[in-house]
């Protein structure tokens, strides 16, 4: 992920409030947030995320849920999540915390 | 936003009545496994197993099969399921079919109560197969899962047909080959066409997500589907023709087709990034050691069909699949997928306003696990009573069983009965 500023980095801390319901492992340890563009000019902020699996049964739900949270962080800013499947996610995406959850280490 | 799989799921009003009739159906069948214990030890060809097979394989593991796939095939081909009504329509149909029949075997009623239970059977399969195909035919996918999936609803179609010709032949007798014979063919059909293949198209795409396994080598599954299909119909042509070599050249290639697909979940098995396990999950895998040995006294009834003993290991045979495979699996599987469709239903709405439970926390985790207990304990004693023809080993059996089933229906309800839990959102 490229260097984020500081309310970028206040946006992707908050994203551990996002768990995958199957997983129970919050979506930044899950590795699965790419990129964050925090636009005060334009009053948007842009989350660019994955999903472990396109089939995911609860992909909508983790979209929702990150996009709620987020919302109610910065009320006047539009908040959109751009769903990408490039570069596929994979292991080497987890962090420590993220690997430990998971049995992984 | 990009379109993604779960947003073409239907409505969980469809796949409901699914759960909660095959979560009855399953419990009454263990109940009829404690009351009758000599259906297990006496020849298989008897009334009362009929209808405890039938009720199986029917009322519990098609219907919720029928309801999974209603909900998991718009995820797996991407795209909207073709019509909820007709999927209601073969809901009904099934269940009412699925009973009759149960009825009708036990009554050993060969006459018009058996085809009118046969043709409630054939219309839910109808709708079912029409609705599958109509859904494909709008996908763009063409995956292996797929061809998996709707050549299992082919071979379901072929069972359901012949198991109708067969039941018109107990009465009319106007078919050459003899009664058992045709029921192999019926069974295979069945276990191999119809619930084997499907599970592995589903499973095949479920089981790696579930795991967290990527990059899989899907080769084997393709080395699977060929060995099983080409298997099945030279072992309906071998059944015919009855030579030893036949018949052992189609069980060395449909086993092969097994072994090809438990290759493929020991690859995303090794391969998984989730190494914790859930209880589901852990009945799941324990649920392929069961096929691994239905696949080893197959062998031993191809050897030996002529020994006294044959009878009772074909029934831990079909037991081995039906019960200790399939059910099982089932049994796992349900609460990797109800709690979820329950919880969208439940909460979708909800999202960022109140502070949800997990989709885990709509069940008895504590219940679930003694439904595993006692599931083993009831299928061991199951298997020894019938190897050793012992009726109050069947009769525990059952026992055990039931209350298993009693655990996992109170489970699945409470899933499916759970209400909202409105909490401001904290965090």
């Amino acid at each position: 992920m490229r260097k984020l500023n500081k309310e970028e980095q206040h946006i992707f801390e908050l994203l551990r409030g996002v768990i995958d319901p199957e997983l129970m492992v919050n979506i930044v340890d899950l590795g699965l947030v790419y990129d964050i563009r925090h636009k005060p000019a334009e009053e948007k902020i842009e989350i660019e995320m994955t999903l472990t699996s396109p089939g995911c049964p609860m992909g909508d739900v983790i979209i929702e849920d990150a996009k709620h949270l987020i919302e109610n962080h910065f009320r006047n800013f539009k908040v959109e999540i751009l769903l990408v499947w490039e570069p596929a996610w994979n292991r080497d995406l987890l962090s420590e915390a993220g690997k430990k959850a998971l049995g992984s280490i | 936003m990009q379109q993604i799989a779960s947003q073409n799921a239907p409505s969980a009003n469809i796949v409901i009545p699914h759960f909660a009739f095959g979560s009855l159906a399953w419990l009454t069948a263990t109940l009829l496994i404690a009351f009758s214990p000599d259906a297990f030890t006496a020849h298989y060809f008897n009334p009362k197993l009929l209808a405890i097979t039938h009720l199986l394989v029917l009322g519990w593991i098609s219907m919720i099969i029928f309801g999974a796939l209603y909900q998991l095939i718009p995820v797996i081909l991407d795209v909207k399921l073709f019509s909820e009504k007709l999927a209601l329509f073969s809901f009904f149909t099934l269940a009412a079919g699925s009973l009759l029949l149960c009825f009708t075997f036990w009554n050993f009623l060969l006459g018009s109560t058996l085809h009118l239970a046969s043709t409630l059977i054939i219309t839910a399969v109808l709708s079912f197969a029409f609705n599958l195909f109509k859904t494909a035919r709008n996908s763009q996918n063409k995956s292996i899962e797929r061809d998996f999936i709707l050549t299992s609803v082919l071979w379901l179609l072929f069972t359901v047909l012949a198991g109708f010709t067969f039941a018109l032949n107990l009465k009319y007798a106007f078919l050459k080959p003899e009664h058992l014979k045709l029921l192999r063919i019926h069974a295979h059909a069945g276990l191999a066409g119809w619930f084997l293949q499907l599970i592995i198209g589903v499973g095949s795409r479920l089981l790696p997500m579930f795991m967290v396994a990527h990059n899989l080598n899907k080769k084997k599954l393709k080395t699977a589907y060929y060995c099983i299909n080409i298997g099945l119909v030279l072992s309906i042509s071998s059944f015919y023709l009855n030579t030893i070599l036949d018949i052992i050249f189609t069980a060395v290639l449909l086993i092969s087709g097994v072994f090809y697909f438990l290759l493929y979940l020991k690859e995303a098995y090794t391969k998984r990034v989730k190494k914790n396990l859930d209880t589901g999950m852990k009945q799941s895998v324990l649920s392929f050691a069961s096929l691994l040995l239905a696949c080893v006294i197959s062998f031993i009834l191809l050897f030996f069909s002529h020994e006294g003993y044959s009878p009772r290991l074909a029934i831990a045979y079909g037991s081995l699949i039906i019960i200790g495979f399939i059910s099982s699996l089932i049994l796992g599987q349900s609460f990797k997928t109800l709690p979820f469709i329950i919880w969208l239903k439940v909460y979708k709405k909800l999202i960022g306003k109140i502070k949800m439970p997990l989709p885990k926390e709509l069940y008895s985790e504590k219940l679930l696990n003694l439904q595993l207990y006692l599931f083993f304990a009831g299928f061991f004693h199951l298997l020894l009573g019938i190897i050793l023809c012992h009726q109050i080993l069947v009769t525990m059996a059952g026992a055990l069983l039931s209350v298993s089933a009693l655990l996992y229906t109170l489970n699945t309800f409470k899933i499916i009965l759970h209400k909202p839990q409105h909490h401001e959102k904290t965090k």
